[in-house]
């Protein structure tokens, strides 16, 4: 009797624990860390909500080869220390098995070697770290949103010389770099270079150099709310210049359009101007993306977290193609990812190039009586 | 400047009462070495949030020899930081220095820059010196910003190198720990000593009355520089240790948001005692992991404790146990 209890004892011990491993091998855990308070907190508020709007959508469909997803987020408050320490978090006591982080380019250059080691592919939003093995990003190159400008005007405007305003962050940077290196490919002179910083109230000592040096147009890099300090600054100096910003929330351009008018230009993705875009696979990927999210956040602009979406259904892919979650198989299956129709573009990855965006997508666009226009 | 008699007086110090019996200051130590033995028996996510804690003690007791056994204020030792983190990182990440030499090389730097600093700057009292100091860590940081081709700006450096001494390298969590608990370790019986030592007894002097202390033939300009040299010294350690345990630093690391942890650290510790600077690092670097499921009310439930712990231990947990102590031996 009493070795009965025991094998009844050890048998249901033995029937939980069989239970616990088939339910932790149900869900495939993504972590993001993202900065949802700080600096970093519009983007990665979007990027989180597309991350989970893709995940819900595949899971309603039974999820990727019968194993429903499970979102893990943590506020990484738009800092490298505390990106390390969520990152750490997650890997060790969620056991996330791939991640999907926001734009904090700092925070995720410092955890990378760490989830490296831990054989954790990351898909991220922000430039690629230094030792990108695990790491592939869907931010576009950062010349993109830079040609794009510089096609509009050489094939539109009659404007030769320009000035490039940029902030200190990393994708400024490199954006910056890209403007000097091709504007004479485009016929264009970059007549002067100025740096701001976020949080700069006045931008009239760049501007009016800028213009005297013989700009006729303000291409503009970096994000928030210094692009309305901008505009007001032309305003007040009656400047001729046109402005020319980089990606940005909608909402934030709002503002802008109502004080510069016609003179106010923006580099756009396809998702923001999906109206007018033209008919083609990409709009059509979008659309998959935007039924659910204007479902779910109405108007609210999907840029960032159309990017996000991207990252679950590229990690989908990877898993489907490799027929194996298991990080190894996952990190070299979206390393073989070709010619995979995003919400941003196609994706073409290979063991070199984990920023898979291959071609521009962006369109320079308008505000024009409230709507948001392919710019002509 | 003056500060409070519990700063300044020998009792506070110890050194009026050399057979007291210190239950409540090895409570603390106890509890201390409990948090960091869980970290190290049970590795993980806690063992990075206590490496952190550990980097952070080196940081506040150099803090703590300015503050609180010299009672003056400075806003800036994040740029000491600054300078010795990144002098490692550049050092060995672009010269291919090994880890140690790249530290020494970060501190001496460090040195030069507070002599330089501290010199002119001491000279001035309370709230002007604060203003000064506070400058400093500003202007540092822009330095890390803008010098681009060094520092890369806020793309950062990668790729630093671990800690380790010829073939030794601290690369797993629990090795990381052992080296910094050593050096934390260290750094506390330096300071025992420091505070025991007539160096010591002069900082308490210039911390009591700066005019008190001159007026007893006590060189006070002087000792503040040391002093400062000392916590500069010991914040471009933590620098340096920050970024080989990390391996990457960018600006933000050294921005005022480290300041500002620094200063509730070494004041929920116990500003002046030689415990406080660890386990307030460590308090204040586990309460965000506590309430880290609370998620949005998270900085609620964290602030509300901080709150409770000034109002019922105004002298911090250190304070407090040397108060029991001191209870216990009247």
């Amino acid at each position: 009797m009493f070795q009965a209890k025991h094998q009844f004892i050890a048998g249901l011990v033995a029937a939980l624990a069989f239970v616990g491993a088939a339910q932790a091998q149900e869900t495939y855990k993504i972590g993001i860390s993202a900065g949802l308070t700080g600096y970093a907190a519009t983007v990665d508020r979007a990027w989180s909500d597309g991350v989970q709007t893709a995940v819900d959508v595949l899971n309603e469909k039974g999820g990727v080869m019968g194993r429903k997803l499970e979102v893990v987020i943590e506020d990484n408050r738009s800092n490298p220390q505390e990106a390390v320490t969520v990152y750490r978090k997650m890997v060790s006591s969620d056991q996330v098995n791939l991640f999907s982080s926001g734009c904090v380019s700092a925070g995720n250059a410092a955890a990378a070697p760490m989830v490296a080691k831990s054989e954790i592919p990351m898909i991220l939003c922000s430039i690629l770290p230094k030792d990108a093995e695990w790491a592939f990003t869907t931010l576009p190159p950062a010349g993109f949103e830079i040609e794009k400008r510089f096609e509009y005007l050489r094939d539109k405007t009659q404007i030769r010389k320009v000035g490039v305003l940029h902030d200190p962050t990393p994708y400024a940077l490199l954006q910056k770099d890209v403007a000097q290196k091709v504007a004479a490919k485009y016929g264009i002179e970059v007549v002067s270079t100025e740096a701001y910083k976020q949080e700069d109230a006045d931008l009239s000592v760049q501007l009016s150099k800028m213009q005297s040096a013989g700009a006729g147009a303000v291409m503009k890099i970096g994000l928030g709310g210094t692009t309305l300090t901008a505009a007001k600054n032309l305003k007040q100096l009656d400047s001729p210049m046109l402005l020319l910003t980089s990606l940005e929330d909608l909402a934030v351009f709002k503002p802008v359009a109502e004080v510069l008018g016609d003179k106010f230009f923006f580099v756009a993705s396809p998702s923001q101007v999906f109206e007018a875009y033209p008919d083609g696979p990409l709009k059509t990927a979008i659309g998959q993306f935007l039924d659910p999210w204007k479902k779910k956040f109405g108007d609210r602009d999907p840029n960032w977290a159309s990017r996000g979406w991207d990252s679950v259904m590229l990690a989908a892919k990877a898993i489907e193609t490799g027929k194996s979650f298991e990080g190894q198989a996952v990190r070299e299956n979206l390393e073989k990812i070709t010619g995979f129709q995003g919400t941003t573009g196609v994706y073409d990855m290979s063991p070199t190039q984990h920023q898979g965006i291959s071609s521009n997508p962006f369109v320079v666009a308008q505000i024009i009586e409230g709507q948001v226009r392919i710019a002509q | 400047m003056t500060n409070s008699p519990s700063i300044t007086s020998p009792e506070a110090h110890g050194l009026a009462r050399p057979r007291t019996r210190h239950f409540g200051s090895a409570a603390v130590w106890v509890l201390s070495a409990a948090i960091i033995g869980y970290a190290l028996v049970f590795g993980g996510y806690m063992a990075t949030i206590v490496a952190f804690a550990l980097i952070y003690a080196v940081f506040v007791s150099g803090l703590n020899v300015f503050m609180g056994l010299t009672a003056q204020v400075s806003f800036g030792q994040s740029a000491f930081a600054a300078i010795g983190g990144y002098t490692s990182a550049v050092l060995t990440t672009t010269y291919e220095w090994a880890p140690l030499p790249g530290m020494v090389a970060g501190l001496v730097f460090a040195l030069v820059a507070a002599f330089l600093i501290g010199f002119p700057t001491l000279r001035l009292k309370g709230h002007y010196l604060a203003m000064a100091t506070l400058a400093i860590g500003l202007i540092t940081y822009e330095i890390a910003v803008e010098w681009e081709s060094v520092t890369q700006g806020y793309l950062g450096i990668s790729g630093i190198p671990p800690l380790g001494i010829g073939p030794f390298e601290a690369v797993s969590d629990r090795a990381i720990l052992a080296v910094l608990s050593v050096i934390v370790v260290i750094l506390a019986f330096a300071v025992t000593r420091i505070r025991r030592s007539r160096l010591g007894r002069a900082f308490s002097a210039v911390a009591g009355s700066e005019e008190a202390a001159s007026a007893l033939g006590i060189n006070v300009s002087r000792y503040k520089l040391v002093s400062f040299l000392i916590a500069a010294a010991i914040a471009s350690l933590s620098g340096s240790l920050f970024v080989h345990v990390v391996g990457y630093v960018s600006p933000e690391v050294f921005g005022l948001h480290m300041v500002i942890l620094a200063f509730t650290m070494v004041y929920i510790g116990g500003l002046g005692t030689v415990a406080g600077p660890l386990i307030g690092a460590l308090i204040i670097s586990i309460l965000p992991e506590v309430f880290r499921g609370m998620k949005d009310y998270q900085d609620l439930a964290y602030g509300v404790t901080m709150i409770l712990i000034l109002i019922y231990a105004p002298k911090g947990i250190a304070g407090v146990a040397d108060a029991l102590d001191a209870r216990r031996s009247a």
